[in-house]
């Protein structure tokens, strides 16, 4: 269907057809994001690729100094006048082989250790006996051994082994040494390139020089470091760390410490997915939920929303600050406070249902649709007053002589909101929706605060009726210690994000956003 | 004729009166259920009495504000200041270093990496955008754990510096708001400035920020308020360092099984001390707000 | 020439890593860790087998001046490895807080030495109901010493971060505290714990202008005259540690074994079957003159509001709430009571309960072990337990203690005792799973239906929670 046939259709045909295309866009976009992984990893690779390109004829064609940096780096450089630079490139090396043989390497070189005693019990007689297991993440348990007192002493609080601490730490020498690899690349290339300069007889550039680019050509590179290096040990080490805690027994029975835990393949995701029939049928729930939530809060939020703006903004409506002060109140008083007070209110016994003499199970029904629509109310009037001051703010914007000729031409007051005012709110807050959606699915405040993910009812593996993928994850990891099947939702979640944030960008041609994915 | 034109208009007027009543009522009703728990919360922060069903307080009083800064046990003894249980002029401290810090520094990183995005182009560019888009999409506190033990090795784990640093790398990815607002900057004058010979830092510094006033407010603004919210991140951050809580985690404390008893009014009357600056901020921060969400659209 | 120097380079990159990393695993493989205890039991000599609590220990004289001598000079050769100071951090609820501090007081001056500065940290973050999981969650950062309920006693031994009582001290918890407390602190012959007080289970309260004395025996008819008075009885059903007394009462067997962390509770049989047919009895009357939820805020926050609004007559709860109760309805008019009988089967059968105690407990990481095993004992000797009564109005579990005039005149401390053959321990009974996989579903269920459940829907639910129970053992 092209754009001409589309805006024959009435809007009840329009609605069924964008219903339509959204459902029919999910295998697209799962396709799709495959693909984009797919592109990621590419680009990633030709990247490197990229990198080393003319690592080997730089090497044949490089003179001495150049050769000699293929193994000292920054000897080409020194040894071609740059030797401010090169001195930073040999303390770039100096530095990666300290952190490596100082730090990295004694985590690394425990990251997979065989012939370790694991206690291993029968659970039909009870005895515990010792057996060898291969791919365990450390070695050394904690040892304790009496005093003089009959008081327990850990004998080797120092070299005891920490499970959680090797593979984070070779988490972080992996990243150091692609970062290192990187330098070392450069290295090569700007010893060539000095070499190059040399020969053709001008002067290398001066280090001050060079500094100078940092603040111009190469501004970026000054703008993105910090945060880079930032974002590489706060969100990509433990991002990477967590990825590969579902593919360990990280669990309640194996906690460092205490304990060590090891690699166990795809158990965890089997876990999930069939081996334990409670545990994914509580996944398939809280799947649904979580996609059912996120559609209605996002929609429901936005929706209303706008209508709530039209209406304070309607002509002929007095006090309008007023209004829009009142609802923005709300929205201002920090979320979590209102979402305990929220749960206070909507107790069983609470303030509502005692002002009302009702019985109302708000939050605590495990049969009926209760806490559905609850928590769905209550995160619109959370949500609303957003909504709301948003698209106030907008519609202030439209030309008022858009609504003048559009009057001239007969058009009523709803076909000027679907005409006009829709149209230009939904182009300019395409990003909004995306965003909130994509935040809907990761809602983890207003679960938690308001319904703790309860009610408890039956059929529910760890987790209640309203409790989201997230807030299951929480469950799992705060007061289960289930880490390992934790970080198996964790990745879930984040494919699920990534499907329904590119269904909302296909979905949305209006979105101007340049950075749509490639 | 002018008779039906007459009836007409006076038709379409009483019309538009009839709705525009339509409108008051709803707008009141609405009103009044928005801010119905809002009302609540204040009125049982005057209360004497403890209870959560009800309503209007049987007594009133200015205990549980007393409370917060001055404690006394169940038995009306007065608890020293190193004793309180739950020490909140301690904790509001905290909380305003934590958002004054982390609000400057990751404006500063949000504003250094939305200008690189919008107004530079070198050759990592697409490819780092994707990696923030698919960074951003992670549950962000899957990543506690990890996050407390890196903390641990700089020995900054249960500091408010350990937590400033935090928030600060993770503001890195909320860049897209400021981004769509460079965006919106004409790119001739940086080509102007270039003509004159400024470096591209010159630009920054000189051209853009001045013209970014409203983004850098909603930047400060956002990332200034989500401190006064965490509470699952600073709770496992720092753990039973009770002096280094935030008043989030604090408050979320008081309402657990072993003392909503005697502090849920307490609970209230924080609550109320702690929303009114932020309410008054906001308020007043509001179409800045906007001009963020919108990426520009509407001019702060 | 530049593949070979590529070679060597690679190869010499993975000899290097490969070197390394087999030096790294080898390290501790050869031999050590057969030896190295997955528990922190250390050598006991005096471990027994089976889960008898040992009695054949010698009870050394811990506060005699020679032994204090020697244990002072323990603290200082701690104290030696880090400049003569010692800093330990407790646990306790804020409510003791005040109190504990003053014992920690009376402590460091009992061990105060000129050889060292003693300074111990008393933190109440995380209550006794909260404390093993937050020391689970990182031994490493978790108190000293802690002060939790019995029933985290074998998910940190499991876990590894609970050291077991000094064996100097052994003789003396188990000498001088009643032989339960002791057994709810010992798991496979050794104890973990030093027992603290015996009121951590739970009993009936009850307002004596409504009930009369002997009228508090027979839940159906409580519920009839609490009706009639426009009030309450409040069981918490919803609560999976009241709700499992039904069980224990319809004869299911709910076993926990610590070493090989299996949980057993055969709650699809015919008598699971009756004691969920018992919860959805008494479902029927919720909002009639009974209560079986406290809805979203927790048992103590609702018993305080029933009792001071009126609404409640009657409530299952434990010792915690006693002040409250007094405090709201006046204490002439506060009865306590053993729970009451149950319509189970067709008969009336006597509610079951868990017994329980609060426990002291040392982390297996402390930087200074010995120190902090004199500390828990010191908090829990007959001296510090009878302080705690008078001051806290908490039950000792100290046999001396226990005789003292006005502990025994104490309601609650009777009703305690009358409930006592009707308590199960909970470190036998349950582990860390059991209350993981919320068991309660079997509660809410029935409130939220109103005690209208088929046999069949209950038998599901009787079956996921077993379900759910036998797959979490997994290790």
């Amino acid at each position: 269907m092209d754009f001409l046939d589309y805006v024959q259709l009435s809007t009840g045909q329009r609605f069924v057809y964008k219903l339509k295309s959204f459902f029919l866009g999910i295998p697209g976009a799962i396709s799709k994001l495959f693909t984009i992984i797919g592109h990621f990893f590419a680009s990633f690779f030709g990247m490197i690729v990229n990198g080393f390109k003319g690592y080997g004829s730089r090497f044949a064609n490089g003179d001495g100094g150049t050769k000699l940096s293929y193994i000292i780096m920054g000897a080409g450089n020194i040894l071609h006048k740059q030797i401010g630079k090169g001195l930073i490139f040999l303390a770039a090396e100096v530095a990666y082989f300290a952190f490596l043989f100082g730090f990295g390497m004694n985590y690394v070189s425990e990251i997979f250790c065989n012939n370790v005693n694991i206690p291993v019990t029968d659970p039909n007689t009870g005895t515990v006996a010792y057996a060898a297991y291969n791919g365990v993440i450390g070695n050394e348990s904690p040892v304790y051994q009496d005093n003089e007192f009959g008081v327990p002493e850990l004998l080797n609080s120092d070299t005891l082994d920490d499970s959680n601490k090797i593979l984070l730490f070779s988490v972080l020498t992996l990243i150091v040494t692609i970062a290192f690899i990187a330098i070392y690349v450069a290295n090569t290339k700007s010893a060539y390139a000095s070499q190059k300069i040399v020969e053709s007889g001008k002067k290398p550039v001066g280090l001050v020089a060079e500094l100078k680019t940092f603040l111009d050509e190469r501004f970026h590179v000054t703008l993105l470091s910090i945060p880079t290096v930032l974002l590489l040990i706060f969100t990509v080490l433990p991002i990477v760390y967590t990825i590969f805690i579902a593919f360990t027994n990280y669990d309640k029975n194996h906690q460092p410490p205490g304990k060590l835990y090891w690699w166990v393949g795809f158990d965890n995701f089997a876990t999930v997915f069939y081996s334990n029939p409670l545990t994914s049928q509580t996944f398939g729930r809280i799947l649904l939920w979580t996609i059912i939530w996120a559609v209605f809060a996002t929609f429901s939020n936005y929706i209303l929303g706008i209508v709530l703006a039209l209406m304070i903004n309607k002509k002929g409506i007095k006090f309008k600050g007023f209004w829009r002060t009142m609802f923005v109140i709300t929205a201002a008083v920090p979320q979590f406070v209102t979402l305990l007070v929220m749960r206070i209110l909507l107790d069983d016994k609470g303030a509502i249902n005692n002002m009302l003499g009702t019985n109302i199970p708000f939050l605590t029904d495990t049969t009926g649709l209760w806490p559905y629509v609850t928590v769905i109310l209550v995160n619109m009037w959370v949500g609303i007053p957003y909504t709301m001051l948003i698209s106030s703010g907008l519609l202030m914007n439209i030309p008022e002589d858009l609504y003048e000729s559009a009057r001239i031409d007969g058009a009523n007051a709803f076909q000027q909101f679907t005409k006009i005012t829709f149209p230009y709110i939904f182009f300019v807050t395409t990003p909004y929706l995306i965003t909130s959606f994509v935040g809907n699915i990761n809602n983890f405040n207003v679960i938690y605060f308001l319904t703790a993910g309860g009610p408890v009812a039956d059929g529910y593996d760890r987790s209640g009726r309203t409790d989201l993928l997230v807030t299951w994850l929480y469950k799992l990891t705060i007061n289960n210690s289930d880490f390992n099947l934790a970080a198996v939702i964790g990745i879930l979640v984040f494919v699920i994000c990534a499907a329904g944030s590119l269904i909302t960008f296909n979905m949305s041609k209006a979105s101007k956003n340049e950075e749509e994915f490639s | 004729m002018t008779n039906t034109q007459n009836t007409m208009k006076t038709g379409y007027a009483a019309k538009r009166q009839a709705a525009n009543i339509a409108i008051y009522i709803i707008l009141t009703v609405m009103v009044i259920v928005w801010l119905f728990p809002i009302v609540w919360l204040i009125l049982r922060s005057f209360s004497a009495d403890g209870a959560y069903n009800a309503i209007f307080p049987s007594n009133w009083t200015f205990d549980n504000y007393i409370r917060l800064f001055n404690d006394y046990d169940a038995a009306g003894n007065p608890i020293s200041q190193e004793d309180m249980p739950f020490p909140y002029g301690t904790w509001i401290l905290n909380t305003f270093i934590v958002a004054v810090c982390s609000a400057v520094v990751s404006t500063l990183i949000i504003l250094m990496i939305s200008y690189a995005f919008s107004r530079l182009r070198f050759k990592s560019r697409k490819a780092l955008l994707n990696c923030g888009l698919i960074l951003g999409m992670f549950p962000g506190f899957m990543s506690m754990a990890a996050t407390y033990s890196i903390m641990e090795i700089f020995g900054l784990k249960q500091s408010l510096v350990g937590l400033v640093i935090v928030y600060s790398a993770g503001a890195g990815l909320g860049y897209q708001v400021s981004k769509g607002f460079f965006d919106t900057i004409p790119r001739s004058l940086d080509e102007a400035a270039k003509i004159d010979g400024a470096t591209r830092n010159q630009i920054f510094w000189v051209i853009i920020l001045p013209l970014s006033k409203p983004i850098i407010v909603y930047t400060a603004l956002t990332t200034f308020l989500s401190p006064w919210a965490d509470y699952i991140f600073v709770s496992y951050f720092m753990k039973a360092n009770k002096e280094n809580w935030t008043v989030a985690v604090g408050l979320y404390n008081m309402l657990d099984n072993e003392h909503i008893g005697r502090y849920f009014t307490v609970f209230c009357a924080g609550a109320v001390l702690i929303a009114i600056p932020i309410t008054i901020l906001f308020i007043i921060m509001q179409r800045f707000y906007v001009a963020g969400v919108t990426g520009g659209a509407v001019k702060g | 020439m530049v593949r070979k120097t590529k070679r060597v380079l690679a190869l010499a990159l993975t000899a290097m890593m490969a070197t390394s990393a087999l030096a790294g695993c080898a390290g501790g493989s050869d031999g050590g860790t057969q030896n190295s205890s997955q528990a922190p039991t250390g050598n006991n000599s005096a471990t027994t087998s089976g889960g008898d609590v040992v009695s054949d220990v010698s009870v050394v004289d811990v506060d005699s001046d020679s032994v204090k001598q020697k244990l002072i000079s323990a603290i200082a050769s701690e104290a030696a490895k880090t400049n003569n100071e010692i800093k330990i951090t407790l646990w306790c609820s804020s409510d003791d807080r005040s109190f504990e501090k003053k014992l920690v007081e009376d402590f460091k001056k009992e061990y105060a030495s000129d050889q060292y500065t003693l300074d111990v940290d008393v933190n109440s973050s995380y209550g006794e109901d909260k404390a093993g999981g937050k020391i689970i969650e990182s031994p490493g950062d978790g108190a000293d010493v802690f002060n939790m309920a019995d029933d985290q006693i074998s998910t940190l031994v499991t876990a590894g971060a609970i050291a077991k009582v000094g064996d100097i001290f052994k003789g003396n918890v188990v000498a001088n505290n009643t032989e339960d407390s002791v057994s709810a602190c010992t798991v496979n012959g050794t104890t973990y714990a030093y027992p603290k007080t015996s009121d951590n289970g739970y009993f009936m309260y009850y307002d004596k202008r409504v009930f009369g004395d002997d009228e508090v025996g027979n839940l159906d008819e409580m519920i009839k005259k609490a009706s009639e008075n426009g009030k309450s009885v409040y069981l918490n059903v919803t609560g999976p540690w009241y709700m499992t007394g039904f069980f224990f009462t319809a004869g299911c067997d709910i076993t926990y074994d610590v070493t090989t962390d299996t949980q057993v509770a055969t709650f699809n049989t015919p008598e699971g079957l009756k004691a969920a047919k018992a919860i959805c009895h008494i479902s029927e009357s919720e909002g009639k003159g009974f209560s079986g939820t406290p809805g979203t805020l927790g048992d103590n926050a609702y018993v305080q509001q029933g009792f001071e609004d009126g609404t409640l007559a009657a409530a299952v709860i434990g010792t915690w709430e006693g002040p409250v109760i007094k405090a709201a309805i006046g204490e002439e008019n506060v009865g306590a009571a053993k729970l009451p009988t149950v319509l189970m089967d067709g008969k009336q059968e006597q509610l079951h309960s868990f017994g329980g105690y609060k426990v002291v407990g040392v982390n297996t990481h402390s930087q200074y072990p010995t120190t902090s095993h004199i500390l828990a004992y010191y908090l829990t000797k007959e001296s510090s337990q009878l302080s705690r009564y008078n001051e806290r109005g908490l039950i000792p579990t100290n046999n001396k203690a226990l005789e003292d005039e006005t502990v025994n005149a104490d309601p609650a401390r009777k009703a305690i005792q009358e409930q006592a053959p009707y308590a199960h321990q909970q470190g036998t009974s349950v582990g860390g799973t059991y209350w993981a996989v919320n068991p309660q579903t079997v509660g809410t269920e029935a409130i939220s239906n109103k005690g209208n459940l088929s046999d069949d829907k209950l038998n599901e639910i009787l079956k996921n929670i077993v379900t759910q129970i036998d797959s979490a053992k997994k290790s």
